[in-house]
């Protein structure tokens, strides 16, 4: 009886340079989320945004917009450290 | 082929005209948006007026009205939309008598153009003429007004874009799921899952990067939906989104200026929201494995 060639299983691929580069980017911080560098700006502009509009509506009569710049610079600063 | 400087070299058309008729124009909206510029003010030119813009955008309760219709019609269709589009996707995934023909019809309303949509419905339900307020009224005793009442306008809206979006849903979903390895679901079912379990456990987190790319777009369709709701109800109470109250301070009241910082915001709701859902699905929680 003629035996069955048996195809070699598929290597599993290991990452490529790039790939590993990629992967080691990404960082566990306090955000509940893994993120790369773009990530914790793209997060500090959009908290950035969104401190300077809840200030203009809720908070301007009692103090100036300035004080919403240096708290969302603090804020966008730490998380991009830290996040 | 593997070359970078050959990569970049193919794209650069594409990224050219990315940048003069993408980037370009919102570097503009950018700037519009910190001036004042009314065309009809005694001052017709470019006014720089820092954050007055946006500290009038925040206190106008008709934005922000707009702002939480926008949120209720999107998530009502968009929720609709992927619930009808998985189910029509699972029934075309397997064979009846009439598949094709039905899956024809079924695509149809994709290819009518919004502003066309809008007058369809908009023939199907104006008072006295239409079809859906005479036999509404003859079986049920129901008023169907959608210009006197807001509810109506708005569910009307949401049903005329399920319509008009299914179709798309459900090609995209038959797409994902006839991509699905056939190996993983037998398994789960010879392991004993039960149907939910292998659409809970299986197929879903294969359909995960349909599913976010297909809602993704259908989030950015909803925000900025303007013809087919203008052309069904003119804008009247119920279905003035912030699509809608752009056009109406941009065009009739010429206030440019004010108009581009509400295109801002409603761009950064939209970044914002479509963040989140990346978030939320895509998997890179903590704690869950890719």
């Amino acid at each position: 009886m003629e035996k069955r060639q048996v195809p070699p299983s598929p290597q599993p691929q290991l990452p490529t340079k790039r790939e590993g580069e990629l992967r080691s980017r990404a960082r566990e911080g306090f955000l509940p989320f893994y993120t790369n560098a773009f990530d914790r700006v793209f997060i500090g502009a959009v908290i950035l945004i969104g401190i300077h509009l809840l200030w203009l509506r809720f908070m301007e009569p009692a103090l100036p917009i300035e004080a919403a710049t240096v708290i969302s610079l603090a804020v966008g600063y730490y998380v991009v450290r830290r996040g | 082929m593997r070359n970078p400087r050959t990569g970049w070299l193919l794209l650069s058309p594409t990224l050219i005209i990315l940048l003069i008729f993408g980037f370009a124009p919102f570097l503009y909206v950018l700037f519009v948006g910190f001036n004042q510029w009314n065309v009809f003010s005694a001052d017709d030119g470019l006014v720089f007026n820092g954050l007055d813009n946006f500290r009038r955008l925040v206190f106008d309760d008709d934005f922000l009205h707009s702002v939480g219709l926008t949120t209720r019609f999107a998530i009502f269709a968009i929720g609709s939309q992927v619930v009808l589009g998985f189910i029509l996707a699972q029934m075309l995934t397997r064979n009846f008598p009439g598949k094709s023909l039905f899956r024809i019809i079924h695509t149809l309303p994709l290819m009518v153009a919004p502003i066309a949509v809008g007058a369809i419905w908009r023939l199907l339900v104006i008072p006295g003429f239409g079809p859906v307020p005479f036999f509404l009224d003859r079986w049920f005793d129901l008023t169907y007004q959608i210009g006197s009442y807001p509810d109506q306008a708005l569910w009307t809206s949401v049903i005329m874009d399920v319509w008009h979006w299914t179709p798309f849903v459900t090609l995209t979903m038959l797409a994902g799921l006839s991509a699905i390895p056939r190996e993983p679901v037998e398994q789960a079912k010879v392991d004993g899952a039960s149907r939910f379990q292998v659409f809970w456990y299986v197929t879903l987190p294969f359909l995960r990067p349909v599913l976010l790319t297909t809602v993704f777009i259908r989030i950015m369709d909803a925000i900025r939906t303007v013809d087919e709701v203008w052309m069904l109800a003119g804008g009247g109470p119920g279905t003035r989104f912030t699509g809608i109250y752009i056009w109406r301070v941009v065009f009739p009241r010429t206030d440019y200026g004010y108009g581009s910082s509400i295109s801002l915001i409603t761009l950064y709701l939209t970044i914002v929201l479509c963040w989140l859902l990346f978030i939320a699905i895509s998997g890179r929680r903590k704690g869950e494995v890719e």
